[in-house]
């Protein structure tokens, strides 16, 4: 059953995906960073207000996700921020997360080595982004 | 410092790409997002790895890179320490390197191998190699200019 984007069930299922991933827990082996996604609002899109998504994401394994105000998602050691439309076409795969990152469309704070270093594990962790289905708050 | 205590975030401290850098500028006072991830990678690569410096240091060389499946491009000039970042191609490149978005991101992590070569054989290597033979990844320039390639893959490399 389709949850609400952004949401906290939301998160919990892609949590679930990112936990059952055999892919992401070889490619986040190493891994020792939490990572915020800044999903900022759009309100002509029914998504009123900012929301940051916080991972604990530990060797290859997602501890906890959760879904608060965009400013605990700021305080993360990498953040990666982008309006809610965005987001949404990185969840659909109508756009790359690595070459939106390239054009600037998804917005990176936080050691560029780093998160190269891991862009497996991050192309993953978008794949696992599209297996949660999503009822988007815009309705289409 | 991380922790692996249950129910604590995971965390560490990092240096960050944002600082100051006085061996990298960008020609236009609005580079691109590839140019500014191109430059503060290079950026925090030289800065916290000093056989990376040492390459920097000396090489002198303009280095294309066009990403295929987004249509932008950088040109990286090395001067002996220092970089200027150009959004698009400019003229005079030592080197020019075409690839998708995802063989790019590949090239920096190359490991690198014994007397600086980079390492073909492993499973990355092994993608890049496979991208020359295919004609995804075409390298202008790259015959006269093998060791100015490998120099630019250390720099480059997050490995």
């Amino acid at each position: 059953m389709a949850v609400e984007a952004f949401s906290s069930d939301w998160a919990k299922q892609f949590k679930d995906e990112i936990n059952k991933s055999s892919v992401y827990k070889a490619a986040g082996k190493g891994w020792k960073w939490t990572v915020g996604l800044v999903v900022e609002a759009e309100p002509d899109k029914n998504f009123p207000e900012s929301r940051g998504i916080v991972m604990d994401l530990f060797d290859g394994e997602a501890r906890d996700i959760k879904v608060g105000p965009a400013s605990e998602a700021q305080q993360c050691d990498f953040v990666i921020t982008a309006p809610y439309t965005r987001w949404k076409q990185v969840a659909t795969k109508e756009l790359d997360a690595t070459k939106g990152m390239l054009q600037g469309k998804l917005k990176l704070k936080g050691d560029l080595p780093t998160i190269v270093r891991y862009t497996k594990a991050s192309q993953e962790m978008t794949e696992c982004t599209t297996r949660v289905p999503v009822a988007w708050p815009d309705g289409s | 410092m991380h922790d692996q205590g249950p129910g604590r975030l995971a965390g560490r401290k990092l240096e960050t790409t944002t600082k100051e850098t006085t061996f990298v500028d960008y020609a236009s006072s609005q580079p691109s997002a590839f140019a500014e991830m191109l430059g503060g990678l290079i950026a925090a690569n030289v800065t916290a790895r000093p056989e990376k410096k040492r390459d920097f240091d000396t090489l002198v060389a303009r280095v294309g890179i066009w990403v295929t499946d987004i249509d932008e491009g950088v040109t990286l000039a090395f001067d002996a320490g220092k970089l200027t970042v150009y959004n698009g191609l400019e003229p005079g490149r030592t080197i020019t390197i075409r690839a998708e978005a995802e063989t790019v991101m590949s090239l920096s992590n190359l490991k690198i191998g014994l007397f600086g070569m980079p390492i073909y054989y492993d499973e990355v290597g092994r993608g890049v190699a496979a991208k020359l033979l295919r004609g995804k990844l075409k390298i202008e320039g790259l015959l006269p200019n093998v060791a100015t390639l490998n120099r630019v893959t250390r720099i480059f490399s997050v490995q």
